[in-house]
């Protein structure tokens, strides 16, 4: 599989998450590349997806950047 | 027509091109040479204690057909005793009374010989002083030039001695000759200078004769290190000015040097921040007289962009300088191949095949011709194939939009660090 669409996998793995309310609850990133644990806030149900690509690495923080952006409003 | 005069601290010169202090401002002979030719400006070669010399001095770097891509030297400082520079210097002073003289000095750390030479230089009238922190061959070995320039206690030392007794404006030359010139350059303000140029020359060894085995150039025999200048050390150059530009605490005035050899280089390192430049590899491969296009072409550039004044480019792309941290992870480029340009030689190919990330496909059309084709989906941007493809227009790197907001390294690690700060919070 090229990295291209490596990068798709992965970025549609995150959107699924997404639109299903899941929020981003923490990160380790280590050699293999980043594991994004994903919390949902009305169950508490937890998903950990393993990101290897750096575009899907660039995808995941753009998410969180803008989820950090919206609960900083939402707490105002 | 513009106005193509600067003001360095009080210097004042008909235009921002200044000889730089080296080979080609020896004499007062040279100076009023290059004055008549048009140079607005002039760093009398370093003066000190008459040095010697040695025989076989310069060797210069021929790369793919371009003479003098990069210039060395093992020349030492003036080797003429100072009365004999200080009448010509005063001579040519009073024939070009509108042009700006220079002096670079020279001499051992100690408070007394810096005051005896600037009290000295400063009696024949004289717009400015350059201390020489820089020159990494032979004077360093005696624990002047570069020597005293990587030490930024001597650099402040030494500069605040020379404040003590300067009437006029002292510019601090620095040598590139050091991990982090922003060190010594701040050393400088701190001295109290009125304003610092970068780049002297970095160490260099040329080359070895592969027939005899002696170093280029050889003394007998023998080499030593010399000083690296001309056109293949101006990006270092450059760099050097902007992160100096760009420090707060260095808040006084630059001038340029390092490779510069045309108006367009000018006009690059006044942008990131000079203002003014000093030229000496290009004046010494091609003769006072290219101060001429350097003029026009400066010219015609600020009349072209509507600017009445040479001084309005200083530091206009300084903003645009900024750690790797703060540069967009979400801007991207990829290359377009113009295939009624390209020459299917193929070059991007096999530079993006062998050495970067294999997305540039060698196709045949229905006709049975051959054509590239870059799978932008692949492509990172790196320009590459645009960097090693011979023919001007046959490949574009174009921007792509992004469904993504910008975002830096440093916001994305802000982010990391926010969300482990507060996934208790999430989870309650």
């Amino acid at each position: 599989m090229s990295e291209y669409q490596q990068f798709l996998v992965e970025r549609n793995k995150v959107d699924f998450l997404i639109q299903k309310g899941y929020l981003i609850n923490n990160i380790l990133e280590n050699l293999n590349g980043s594991y994004v644990d994903f919390i949902h806030p009305n169950d508490q149900s937890k998903e950990t997806l393993h990101i290897s690509t750096a575009n899907g690495r660039k995808y995941f923080s753009s998410i969180l950047i803008k989820q950090n952006t919206t609960s900083y409003i939402k707490n105002e | 027509m513009a106005d193509l005069s600067i003001n360095l601290a009080g210097i004042k010169s008909p235009n921002p091109f200044w000889l730089a202090s080296a080979p080609p401002t020896n004499s007062g002979y040279q100076v009023q040479r290059a004055f008549e030719a048009g140079w607005g400006g002039a760093v009398w070669k370093t003066l000190g204690d008459p040095i010697l010399n040695v025989s076989s001095r310069f060797a210069a770097v021929s790369f793919n057909g371009q003479r003098v891509a990069g210039f060395n030297n093992i020349e030492l400082i003036t080797d003429r005793p100072i009365e004999v520079n200080l009448k010509e210097i005063y001579e040519t002073k009073k024939r070009f009374p509108n042009h700006a003289i220079i002096v670079s000095l020279m001499v051992e750390p100690k408070q007394e010989k810096w005051h005896e030479i600037v009290k000295r230089v400063e009696d024949v009238g004289v717009d400015g002083l350059e201390l020489n922190f820089g020159c990494p061959h032979g004077m360093a070995e005696r624990g002047m030039g570069s020597a005293s320039g990587q030490v930024p206690e001597l650099v402040e030392r030494q500069t605040f001695w020379v404040k003590e007794v300067a009437t006029t404006p002292v510019i601090v030359k620095l040598t590139p000759n050091i991990t982090d010139i922003t060190a010594t350059a701040e050393a400088a303000v701190r001295g109290g200078a009125d304003a610092i140029s970068m780049i002297n020359t970095i160490n260099s060894l040329m080359g070895v004769d592969l027939d005899n085995w002696n170093t280029i150039p050889h003394v007998a025999g023998k080499g030593a290190h010399g000083g690296y200048c001309g056109p293949a050390v101006k990006p270092i150059a450059l760099n050097m000015v902007a992160e100096c530009a760009r420090n707060s605490r260095i808040n006084v005035p630059i001038s340029g040097i390092g490779g510069i050899s045309s108006w367009q280089d000018a006009v690059e390192f006044m942008l990131m921040g000079a203002t003014g430049v000093q030229v000496c590899t290009a004046a010494m491969h091609h003769g006072f007289r290219i101060v001429e296009d350097m003029i026009d072409g400066l010219n015609n550039y600020l009349d072209e962009k509507g600017i009445a004044s040479v001084s309005e480019l200083i530091g206009k792309s300084v903003p645009r300088y900024s750690d790797w941290g703060n540069l967009d992870l979400n801007y991207n480029i990829v290359a377009k191949i113009n295939t009624d340009v390209c020459i299917n030689c193929n070059k991007c190919h096999i530079a993006c095949e062998d050495t970067s990330h294999q997305c540039i496909d060698m196709l045949t059309d229905t006709n049975g011709n051959s054509y590239l084709k870059v799978r932008e989906e692949d492509c990172v941007g790196c320009n590459l194939c645009s960097i090693v493809c011979p023919v001007d227009g046959a490949i574009d790197m174009v921007e792509v939009s992004s469904d993504l907001q910008p975002m830096t390294w440093n916001e994305r690690q802000a982010a990391l660090n926010l969300v482990a700060q507060c996934k208790t919070d999430v989870a309650k």
